[in-house]
This record gives C-alpha cells, structure tokens and sequence, in this order.
C-alpha cells in the first residue's frame, strides 16, 4: 500500500493541477469599428426612430429605440454619447400610449389608453397637444408623423406644426425645417430610416384619406438630405420602406372575419374604396368572402381598428359611420347630411347592403394595395441608388419584414413572429415594433453595417427586450 | 449502452440541456479500461468485460467481484452569437458506478456474472439568465442497467457470450424557461419504464501475443410515461394554454458495434485499439406529448437528426512488478451532432480524451484501480446562419461552446 501512495501521489497531484485548469475559456469576439466612425451617431427618421409603440411616444420605448441600441452597441468600437430626448420619469407616458386590458370572452383583445403622467405642457388641448419642450443637445432626431414630403416645411416645428417636433425644435429658430435641423447635426455616421408615413398614412387609413408622395418629390428631397448628411463625409446607413400590407394592423382582423363570415354562410359584403369626401361620390365595392385575404389566399385586407365592429356586420346599425363622423372633427348636428351625402341608409344591414357599406377607411383593397406596393418599390429604388452613390449601407426593412412575415423570427430559442400580440414583434397599434422589434432591427442594421463597413460590431440578444405585455 | 450513448440520448430527453456529463462520450464501466482509453472488447481483462464484451468472459480467469466509481466534472464556457459575456456552468459533478460479479468454475468451460452500470449520469446547470434559457436551464439524468451474463470458451482460443440488459431505473429531470409572451417556467420530471436490450461478443485468441473480439449492444428504447410536467410563473392570461400536467416521451438509444484488437507483446505490456460504431442515427427528433395543450398544442417536437458515429480508443498497460500495474490511452470520438443542430443538452463536438490508470494489488485477492481521463470537447460554433438554414432557430440557439471533463475514478476488486 506504501507504494501504492508512492507512485500514485504524482499522479493525484497531476490530477489536482488538471482540474484546476479545466474550466475552458473563450475569446471575447473580435470588436473593430471598421472603416466608420461612430463618435458622433445621428438618428434621422420619423416614429420608428424615435422609438414609438403601442400608439404612443413614451420613455420606455425610447430607451428602447433601435437607435438607442445601436448607440449602446457602437460604443463597444469606440462610439461616442448619444442623447435622446426622453421624457422626464414624472412624464414617462409621454403622449399617452395604449396598454392591453384584457380579452373578451370571445378572445378579442381589449385595449385602454394610459393616460396619466402624461408630458402635456400648459396650452395644450385634445385637438392640438403640446408637449413639456426638450431642448437640449441630442443625437436622435426621429419625429413621429414626419414624412419625406414636410422635411423642407417652414413651420413644421413650430406649434401648428408637428408637435413632436415642435418639442425638440429650439425656441430661438422656430421656423427651422427638420432638413435644415439634420444638416446643422454634424454626424460621423448616421442612420436614415425617412419615408415610411409617405405610404403609411395612405395605407392605415384604407386609402380612404391622406395620400402618397409623388415620387419625385421623394427623391428629390430624400437626394437632398442625403447629401446634407454625407457633405462632411460621414458613412451611414439607410433604411428602406417595409412593405406595410404584412403588419398585423393588416392581417390580424381579416382571416377571423372570413372565417365567420363563412361558417355563417355570407358570400359577400360591401365595402367602400377610395376616399370619403362627400358631396363627392362614395363608391361602393362588394367584395367575396373568399377574396379576404387569409393563410389561404385571397388580397383584401381589414385594418386592425375594424376590429370593435367587425361583430356589427349583418345588424341595422350606424355605429361604425357615426364613430366615423366623429373622428372627422366636425360638429355632431352635420352627421345626418354627412350620411346623406354618402348615400348611406343605417336602417339596412351594416355590410351587407350597399345602404350600409362597411367604410374604406377600414379596407385596404386589391387596387389601394397596388398603390402601396407600386409607391413603396419606387421610393425603395429612389433610396438604394442614392445609398449606392454615396457607399452607404443599406438595410433592407421590405425584405427582412416579408421574411418574417412569411417565416417568424426564431432567435436563442424563442419564436417570434408578425401574429399580433403572441408573436413578439409588434406592439399594440399593430405597425410598430415592440422593444424586442426594435432590438432585431438593430441587429440587422448592425449585420449590414458589419459587412459594409468591414466592422465587427457585435449583435443584443433580442430576449433581452420585452415583447408585448399581457394583463397579469 | 455505453455512458456517451445515455448522456447524449440523456441530454435528447431533456430537449435541451447541455449535458454537464451527458453529451459527452465517456465509457466508464471498468476502472481498468478507463486508464487504458476505454479499450475492452479485444481483451480480457477483469469482470468488466461484462459490459465491454461478454465472450470475453469466459477468458478471464479469476472470478471476482468489483465495484468502481468515478466522479464526473465538466467545465463549459459558452458565448452567443446574439448578446452576452461568456457563461460558465453551475458546477456540478456526477457519479457513475459500476459493480460486477462472476463467478463460474476455476477451470471450466463457462462463466456467468451480474453487472450494474450506469451508463448516464447527466447533468447539467445552466447559469441563471443565460442566453439559452428557452432551451434549457438545466438537465439530470440517472439510469441503471443490469445485465445478467453468461460466457462459453467453445475452445482454449475462442469464446462467446452474451447477456440479458435491463434499463432497470432511469430518472429524467428537464428544465427550462418558456419563451414570451407566456414567460414561466416548465419542469418536466419522470422515470422510464424497464425496458430489454441484449449484449453479446465473441472473443478469439490465436495466441498469447493476439486477441480479437467483437461485441454488439442492442438498441434501447427509453420512456418516460405520464412524467410530471409543472408550470410555474406563466402569465396569468395566458395560464388557461398551459393545461399539461403529465408528458410522455421516448428517446432512442442506438445499437453498438465493437472491434477490438489486443497485442501482448511481452508478458507484462498489453495494447488494445477498439473502434465502435453507434447508429445514432435512429434518433431523428425528440418528441413529448403532454396530456393537454402547452401553448395550443399538446405535442412538442424538436429535430435531433443525429448520424451514425464511430469511435477509436487506443490504450495499454504495463505490469511494472507482480503488484504495481500503469496504464495510459487516448480516444478520439466522433460527434453524432451535425452542423446546425447543436443543443444546449448534448452541446457535443468530436473529443479527443487522454486517460492514465494505476492498480495496485495488495495480497493475493484484493486489489485497487485508480484512473483518471481528461477529455477534451472541440470548440464548436453553431451559426444563426446554420440554423435558419436549418429551420432549427426557433429551439436552439447559435454561439460558440467549449467543454472539458474531467473524471477520477477508483475502483475495488476482489478476486479468487
């Protein structure tokens, strides 16, 4: 036995020494800034860069913007301070925002503004808000509402103008335009994510208000600040448009609705297309159950607000053209003209008789869909060749949402998707992303970036960021 | 079932887990045979060719009984490709034991003998928070198999024998986070049912210097029925999606195929290379069904698509005097693992292993085995690109792992 421990303690002490140094270690990844300079990052672009969801402007989806996190990111290779201007913590709701409340019995989500700790400033009313000024340095300049076409208005930052650009527009300059606003910022790179409400607008809206930029007014003005921002030579990157048909604003009512239309035996209902401006004439359209689009097919898409009237189709109700009256602003004692002027007759069946049609304002049909696309490719063309003459990087927003739309998102062993609420992505307005969309955009920004720039800006794990939050 | 074949097809169970000890390619059924790389199926060297081949039974001369324990220790360090510093395991350490007895004439033609093993002992603990939570937090896996031996010398140079495999106990405990929106926690624990599996070797020896030996292990199934599944912490608005109380599930553990060769070129030096082939790929995917929806379905399954693997193991003794016996090996062993299909339970890679044993006898019959194997799992990177291409994003998760084992072990014997 004496032996035994003889020749046996070398080996037990070479043991000791193997499990000492047995926890392997990795490299930290490589972390290089490439050719870009990320000192000075400059966000420009409308409600997805400043970090809008749920319907709302407020402080936790600006902490969570895509430019936030890239911000975050760029510092790991040498990226500098970037500022935003969050409301305050006593302000943290911002615009008010909506939150889920629940569901009906039969499922249906039931949503609720949230309307305290708002950051409305003294003068503001329903109509026309204000909002508690921030006018401080800052380095992300997304204005929600802001398309191509007002980026050389006069007064679009002043109070009748937008009021979220109005909050971040110095009181000295008044007047300044958000071009001129974006070429004072002085970037060594940026990020130009500009042109989504130029189609958005035309598209949420059913096609029935609002309407698209003419391309060459986009492209002149989408030229024009792009050469503003790179006049210094500073690299970027450029966002191009999601075709917007795939979002759940636009697929979510659609396929629930077809599916009770058809077990209930309904061939058709009938809607309205185009605006709805009379005395000018509200034309009707009548469109087969099988031509609502679905898993299976079919084109005709309902807006994610149809979804509080999507029960009242087949009843003798004027609920969903006197709500409609409503929002237009205009006094209560005009509805009965208004409904005369429309040829519409609330005594008949809602949706089912061309009396009562379903209004456009909630359809996006085949044709208002070829003008979304036909809008969307063109401003798409506009801004890759511009990208491509400055060298700029370009991520494409259309074909990464299609892909997710067609095939889910799955990353570090989670599923997400473009299904409303349960797919992660998108928050409750159904068109913006939530913080955990924000996060894999900015990943997919920083992959082109990557590859444009010969970076090596590592990825966030997008679970780190929240999806949608249920009632508890 | 050798110990890899459990911990992989133990970590499968889990659906997730990066077994601390399953997923990794470790034989440890003889304490001898694990200082000498794990050869076994062209030697006759103690009782435990039992479990390496049981036609060399008959060859070993004494009759004894032996029992061994090993202590299994994996270190990992694992980066994602999406976010985070590198993580480290919980450490934790398992340990596989084997016990066996033979007994038969001194002189006779026959042997006969009853050997315990616990070809896994997986387990795994994933760091709090960690990148893969969705897979899996953490994974135990026990298993018992008892095989009853018998072995016949038809000459002095050739011999066969065979045995009767019991999975006589397995335990499955698998953990992990569920994704959003629903969050929570699932826990899904059971016991397999006893399930038959055969083991039989021929075993030839020409002459003193020469041995051969072949050895097959059959297939096994192994099944959990009506294991608890326990949900915790999910969403209150979504609790009524989260029905399941109890899960089946069945994981496939191949069949083996053993050569071995052993070499004795003086009396005292001995050399064995074996080279096994696994049919790994009957394990295909890793399905649970559960007694009512978990998130609008009551079936989760998840690609495994493993293929067939072979592993080599090199390894020799010396006899330094009548007491006093060195051992040392090596083993290269291949993955079943394809690219893109890397889990978190088995986060496996081909290993090279490196192991050196001692025995020392003390008196006539009683003597004492040491060994040690340090095992070495290849860096291996599982790409988000591969993945996607896969279609397998959804339940994995890209990033890169490094693992090292570590495993002493001690045995006992008696012979007579």
């Amino acid at each position: 036995m004496y032996t035994f421990l003889k020749k046996g303690a070398p080996a037990l002490a070479l043991l000791g020494l193997a499990l000492g140094s047995c926890q392997p270690e990795l490299d930290a990844p490589k972390a290089d800034r490439g050719s870009a300079d990320f000192s000075r990052y400059i966000a420009v672009g409308n409600s997805l860069t400043a970090g809008y969801g749920d319907n709302g402007l407020y402080r936790e989806g600006q902490l969570s913007s895509y430019p936030s996190i890239l911000a975050q990111q760029f510092k790991l290779v040498g990226g500098g301070e970037f500022n935003q201007p969050l409301f305050t913590e006593t302000q943290a709701n911002g615009t008010g925002y909506l939150r889920l409340a629940g569901f009906t019995p039969q499922g249906t989500p039931i949503t609720a503004p949230v309307t305290t700790n708002l950051a409305l400033r003294a003068g503001s009313t329903a109509a026309r808000p204000l909002y508690t000024k921030y006018t401080d340095p800052i380095n992300n300049l997304g204005v929600p509402g802001i398309r191509m076409s007002d980026i050389e208005t006069p007064g679009y930052g002043s109070v009748q103008g937008n009021p979220l650009f109005e909050r971040i527009t110095p009181d000295a300059t008044p007047t300044q335009t958000y071009r001129q606003r974006v070429a004072a910022s002085n970037p060594t790179f940026f990020s130009f994510w500009l042109g989504n409400n130029d189609v958005l607008g035309y598209a949420t809206a059913g096609g029935s208000s609002s309407s698209v930029t003419p391309l060459n007014d986009f492209t002149a003005k989408a030229n024009a600040i792009l050469d503003d921002l790179t006049a210094n030579g500073a690299k970027g990157i450029v966002g191009l448009i999601p075709d917007v048909t795939n979002v759940p604003f636009f697929t979510t009512v659609g396929p629930t609705l077809k599916a009770t239309l058809a077990g209930n035996s309904i061939p058709a209902v009938v809607v309205t297309t185009g605006l709805i401006a009379p005395p000018a004439p509200v034309t009707r359209l009548t469109v087969p159950v099988a031509n609502i689009r679905d898993a299976s097919g079919g084109s005709v898409l309902f807006t994610l607000t149809f979804s509080p009237y999507a029960g009242l189709i087949g009843q003798r109700t004027g609920r969903v053209w006197r709500d409609l009256y409503r929002q237009t602003g205009q006094p209560a004692a005009g509805l009965s003209l208004f409904l005369l002027a429309a040829q519409v007759d609330t005594t008949q069946l809602f949706g089912l008789s061309a009396g009562n049609p379903i209004p456009s304002t909630f359809v996006l049909d085949a044709t208002e869909q070829t003008t979304v696309s036909n809008a969307t490719n063109g401003f798409n063309t506009a801004l890759r060749n511009k990208a491509a003459a400055k060298g700029l990087a370009v991520f494409d927003a259309n074909a990464f949402f299609a892909s997710i739309a067609a095939n889910g998102f799955g990353i570090n062993a989670t599923t997400n998707s473009a299904s409303f609420l349960s797919g992660n992505l998108f928050s409750l307005d159904g068109v913006h992303p939530t913080p955990r969309g924000y996060a894999i955009i900015a990943n997919e920004m920083v992959r082109t970036i990557n590859s444009t720039y010969g970076a090596s800006i590592p990825f966030v794990n997008p679970n780190d960021y929240r999806g949608v939050i249920f009632p508890q | 079932m050798n110990l890899k074949h459990l911990l992989l097809a133990g970590g499968a169970l889990l659906g997730a887990t990066a077994a601390q000890a399953g997923g990794f390619q470790v034989t440890l059924a003889g304490q001898k045979n694990n200082g000498m790389g794990g050869v076994g199926t062209g030697l006759a060297l103690d009782q435990a060719s039992m479990f390496y081949n049981p036609g060399a039974l008959a060859m070993v001369r004494e009759r004894g009984v032996q029992i061994g324990v090993n202590a299994t220790m994996a270190r990992q360090a694992f980066r994602s490709q999406y976010g985070g510093a590198e993580r480290q395991l919980d450490n934790t350490t398992t340990t596989p034991f084997n016990l066996y007895a033979g007994f038969g004439p001194a002189e006779g033609k026959w042997k006969a003998g009853i050997a315990v093993y616990t070809p896994f002992g997986s387990k795994l603990d994933y760091a709090d928070g960690w990148e893969g939570r969705t897979s899996l937090t953490s994974i135990d896996l026990t298993s018992v198999f008892v095989q009853p031996t018998v072995s016949y010398a038809i000459t002095d140079n050739l011999s066969i024998g065979g045995g009767l495999v019991a999975l006589a106990y397995g335990a499955v405990n698998l953990q992990r986070d569920i994704q959003d929106p629903a969050g929570g926690h699932i826990e899904l624990d059971g016991t397999t049912d006893v399930k038959y599996g055969w083991n039989a070797g021929i075993f030839f020896k020409p002459s003193d210097k020469l041995s051969f030996g072949i050895s097959h292990r059959s297939k096994v199934d192994a099944t959990v029925k009506g294991g608890d599944a326990t949900i915790t912490g999910v969403t209150p608005s979504l609790q009524s999606r989260f029905q399941a109380t109890k899960f089946d599930v069945t994981l496939p553990l191949p069949a083996t195929t053993t050569i071995g060769i052993g070499l004795m070129p003086t009396e005292k030096l001995t050399l064995g290379l074996d080279v096994n082939f696994a049919t790994w790929s009957r394990y295909q995917n890793l399905t649970f069904n559960f007694n009512a929806p978990i998130n609008g379905s009551t079936v989760s399954s998840s690609r495994r698509e493993y293929q067939d693997a072979l592993t080599f193991r090199l390894g020799g003794q010396y006899k330094v005097t009548d007491a006093l016996t060195v051992r040392a090996g090596g083993s290269y062993d291949q993955s079943p693992v394809k690219d893109g299909f890397l889990t978190p339970e088995t986060p496996d890679n081909d290993r090279y292993g490196a192991t050196a044993g001692v025995s020392y006898k003390i008196g006539e019959h009683f003597g004492v085995d040491v060994s040690a194997q340090f095992l070495t799992v290849k860096k291996r990177t599982q790409t988000y690109e591969e993945l996607v291409n896969n279609g397998t994003a959804n339940d994995r998760i890209a990033g890169t792992y490094k693992t090292n084992i570590v495993i002493p072990g001690i045995g006992l014997n008696y012979t007579f």
